[in-house]
């Protein structure tokens, strides 16, 4: 996958430095995902529950690639980053459900 | 040619992890991330709570201008593309380069924080103040702190440039550079939060 860039002398032709491909890629995927979802606001006159959950789909699915690529949570060693993150997030979801229930019934 | 052998500017392939040191400073880092991810979940689930208390205040749906967010959008989608960059360059130790997509990316960010108070000034000029509502103080609460984060995010990587003038790219120094880029890709998957569910929420 990795093309070996070892421009930079002998030190790192043992190692595989990974290319600039794969965050332009997640990055076009987040900008696509953005006006996506910019575009299902502004066209209006949708149905509401099917833009929110539209919404969050594409911020889930931008946030996911981010976290995995730019972030390098998908290169291994990234045990303790994955509990830390998705322990904040359980908390999260916890936090929001409250407050949405607390206020919708 | 072993991963030991960095003296006299023989840097190792990823220098952020070739130190104990290093990898702790990055795990640790994690470990903030996560205790940050709480704090924005706690100041979304205010937000969430007090979305419709607008009392006299304007609504969110006469606030909030969509071009206006999709161009500070962008501005830090790209600037987090370029801390991407900074990284990419630091792995191939071209240290001008990375100073270079350093220097853009706390552009960029320049750039979001312009225009964010630019936005909370015309809010308070539409009578959208602090104290105006439960609405407009978790609107500020949550937004606000993105926007300070913003700001810690400039001064810190502004800092860090001006202290790798000065003692180069090395094991010490390169933990910093990625723990700093890492930082400033959470604030924008942060912000792809904030758009999402105050500014495009908002105008459902």
């Amino acid at each position: 996958m990795t093309e070996n860039h070892s421009a930079s002398g002998t030190q790192t032709q043992r190692h595989r430095l990974e290319g600039p491909q794969k965050h332009i890629i997640v990055f076009i995927l987040s900008l696509v995902l953005t006006i996506i979802a910019f575009a299902a606001v502004a066209a209006g006159n949708v149905n509401k529950l099917f833009v929110i959950f539209l919404l969050l789909g594409m911020a889930i699915v931008q946030a996911f690639a981010q976290l995995a690529f730019w972030m390098h949570m998908k290169d291994r060693g990234h045990f303790f980053p994955i509990i830390a993150i998705l322990g904040g997030v359980l908390v999260v979801i916890m936090l929001v459900a409250l407050a949405l229930l607390w206020t919708w019934w | 040619m072993s991963a030991h052998d960095h003296h006299a500017g023989a840097l190792p392939p990823e220098p952020e992890k070739a130190t104990l040191e290093g990898r702790n400073k990055i795990l640790g880092f994690w470990l903030f991330l996560g205790a940050e991810t709480v704090l924005f979940g706690t100041l979304f689930s205010a937000y969430l709570a007090f979305r419709n208390s607008v009392l006299d205040g304007p609504p969110p749906e006469e606030l909030f201008q969509l071009p206006m967010t999709f161009i500070m959008t962008v501005a830090l989608l790209v600037s987090s593309l370029t801390s991407v960059f900074a990284v990419q360059a630091m792995h191939r130790h071209k240290t001008g380069q990375m100073l270079g997509w350093m220097a853009v990316t706390i552009a960029l960010g320049a750039v979001f924080l312009g225009l964010e108070i630019y936005e909370f000034n015309e809010y308070v000029h539409e009578g959208h103040r602090f104290t105006t509502s439960a609405f407009s103080s978790a609107f500020y609460s949550l937004v606000g702190f993105h926007g300070a984060h913003v700001a810690f995010g400039i001064l810190w990587i502004g800092l860090l440039i001006l202290q790798i003038l000065k003692k180069g790219l090395t094991v010490v120094t390169a933990p910093k550079v990625y723990v700093s880029a890492i930082y400033w890709h959470f604030i924008d998957v942060v912000w792809v939060f904030i758009f999402t569910v105050v500014y495009l929420m908002g105008k459902v």
